[in-house]
């Protein structure tokens, strides 16, 4: 039975909500609003409308190379720490390997880490080798820190599948490898969704691995953006932004349309 | 259909560590025949039943299918169909691809594939389902999509795990029926593992009763039921009366035991120690207390009378405090009147000298 609520008790927890809705996103609403203002300086409230900055930002060069850098960089981290966690998340939980727990642990553990010692760290040691290839760097950094979030999801949902499921399967005459695509894979789809989703997002708003690894020639969004703030102080800046969170909600779109968010999240 | 097949175990055991899950089985059931593992949860039944499929390795022992060594083929080169509880449909696949899942893993041609699926779908009379998806099916339903999808690759054996544990009692009852039919119009072998007494008796041909994961007695139900070989058999199959005494004299008709609590039995047996007795409840009748003691009988005194529509349960007690249970029929639906059929009154109860079951005690 659900039960209901009474009209002053609906009235308060919708309230609540719709402050504390508030308090997550009013920040990303200050910053679109800016980045539509005609004001020459980022101030609030925003003065008048346009569309000007959001054309300065697209027309510079510097801005689309970085915004590239990042939309490949993700994609590349994302699908390298799938093609690592799947089988990693599936050898974990389904055979017995010896240290499986601290397998595990390890590989969630840049997630523990402060980020920014994680990066410090690998420069050194990439400096040491003489790894000067900075796309290199800075994908190999990327996985390493988006590699947890696949694990981890692919891991939540396997330990959800229907085991019997795959029992069916092989009864039917399914060899191993195509009870594994054909029945385990399509339960787990949601986790690795999801996981996919984290992995993009974490890889394209990274600042503090990319901090150390980028150089002049491949500079990631979050760090131009950085760098052009200490330039300059205008709308375009915010527009910058604007186009960072148009870019995560295309990405939580996509996978809404392709899975169907409340199954990718497990709700 | 292929030909029926037999299936022999021999030996078979399943240690986990110290654990003993299954010790020492050995079982041959006949082509065509339906056999019913029975026993409470943790006997081994399932366990033996996974064996078979091939979900879990014996520590020991062999399998046989059709005369052929399967011990060491893996799951999916067994040629088996699995019935599960919870049914184990494939979520993201409609009817028609899960029936269809079997003939693709054996590489059948696309048109002779949709012929068999649609013959399994008549098979369980679920022809106009083809396109949904299992979550749009009732239980029932489910079910029997999933013993279309066993039936189709034409097993050499079904195995069923339970497979009406999840349904309600009266769909239960129809299924029951329904799985017995098709499993004989097709002749195939089968393994039923339960814990439900009733389908066993209801499916099978024989019944395997398992405790602490060794064989306790094989046979058919009547066989079961009428010549319960030890205590425990008694006991779990129906209700029985349990009765031990001495051995008071020995002559031409047996053996006369005296009963502790007043009463006597005569058995044809030839023993030098009392054995235990089993008496079912619906061999005993009542006679009033006064009458003269019966050949097997013993007093007793009425603690509570329960109407149950076709029976009345008696509940008594012995005078050495022992309980004792008697199901007196109803004719019509009428509880019998007369003598003892009030709570405090003493009675005489007694049955016929073929109601004793001399059983192990266990």
């Amino acid at each position: 039975m659900r039960g209901r609520l009474s009209t002053s008790g609906a009235v308060l927890v919708y309230g609540f909500g719709a402050l504390i809705l508030l308090f997550i996103l009013a920040p990303l609403l200050v910053v679109i609003s800016l980045s539509v203002s005609q004001a020459p300086f980022a101030t609030f409230p925003p003065r008048g409308f346009t569309f000007d900055w959001f054309g300065r930002v697209i027309a510079d060069e510097e801005f689309r190379h970085a915004f590239m850098v990042s939309v490949v960089l993700a994609v590349a981290a994302t699908a390298a720490s799938f093609a690592l966690g799947l089988p990693a998340a599936y050898a974990l939980n389904r055979w017995k390997v010896p240290g499986a727990a601290a397998m595990e642990a390890i590989l969630l553990s840049p997630q523990i880490f402060p980020i920014l010692i994680t990066g410090l760290a690998l420069l050194q040691f990439m400096a040491s080798r003489g790894l000067r290839d900075a796309e290199m760097n800075l994908f190999i950094g990327h996985v390493l820190i988006t590699l947890p979030y696949l694990v981890r999801t692919i891991t939540a949902s396997l330990k959800l599948v229907d085991r019997t499921l795959e029992e069916a399967a092989r009864t039917l005459g399914a060899p191993p490898w195509r009870v594994f695509w054909l029945v385990t894979v399509p339960q787990i789809i949601p986790g690795i969704a999801a996981g996919c989703l984290f992995s993009f997002m974490i890889s394209f708003d990274d600042f503090p691995i990319s901090l150390w690894l980028a150089d002049a020639q491949t500079v990631p969004l979050p760090i131009f953006l950085h760098s052009s703030m200490s330039r300059v102080f205008d709308p375009s800046i915010a527009a910058m932004s604007t186009l960072m969170i148009l870019t995560g909600a295309l990405a939580v779109i996509g996978l809404e349309k392709l899975v169907g968010l409340r199954r990718a999240m497990g709700i | 259909m292929a030909k029926p097949v037999d299936l022999a175990l021999s030996g078979l055991s399943k240690h986990y560590g110290r654990n003993v899950a299954v010790e020492g089985v050995t079982l041959r059931i006949a082509a065509g025949e339906l056999v019913a593992l029975l026993g409470p949860s943790g006997c081994g039944k399932t366990t033996t039943l996974r064996m078979v499929a091939g979900l879990v390795e014996p520590s020991a022992g062999e399998i046989l299918i059709g005369g052929m060594q399967v011990t060491k083929v893996p799951v999916h080169k067994r040629n088996i169909g699995m019935l599960f509880q919870n049914y184990a449909l494939f979520p993201h696949l409609s009817i028609a691809q899960n029936v269809a899942f079997g003939l693709q893993m054996r590489g059948v041609g696309k048109a002779e594939t949709a012929k068999r699926v649609a013959d399994a779908l008549a098979l369980v009379q679920l022809g106009s389902f083809a396109d949904r998806l299992p979550a749009a099916l009732s239980g029932g339903q489910q079910q029997r999509v999933a013993l279309a999808r066993a039936l189709v690759i034409e097993p050499s054996l079904l195995l069923l795990d339970e497979p009406l544990g999840a349904l309600d009692k009266n769909l239960r009852e129809s299924m029951q029926v329904e799985l017995r039919q098709i499993q004989r119009r097709l002749g195939i072998t089968a393994v039923l593992v339960t814990h439900d007494q009733e389908e066993a008796m209801t499916l099978a041909d024989r019944i395997v009763i398992m405790r602490d994961g060794k064989l306790e007695q094989v046979g058919t139900p009547e066989e079961i039921y009428s010549q319960p070989a030890t205590r425990f058999v008694a006991g779990f199959i129906g209700a029985a009366n349990f009765l031990k005494g001495t051995v008071a004299s020995r002559g031409a008709e047996g053996l006369a035991i005296a009963l502790p609590g007043g009463g006597r039995l005569l058995l044809p047996t030839e023993t030098q120690e009392a054995p235990l007795v089993a008496v079912r409840p619906e061999a005993i009748a009542i006679g009033p207390a006064d009458g003269p003691l019966p050949g097997n009988g013993t007093p007793a005194t009425v603690e509570q009378v329960v109407y149950r529509g076709q029976m009345t349960h008696l509940y008594m007690r012995l005078d050495d405090g022992e309980p004792l249970l008697a199901y007196l029929a109803n004719r019509d639906g009428a509880a019998p009147d007369g003598a003892g059929m009030r709570v405090g009154e003493r009675v005489m109860a007694h049955w016929p000298a073929s109601a004793n079951k001399v059983v192990r005690d266990n």
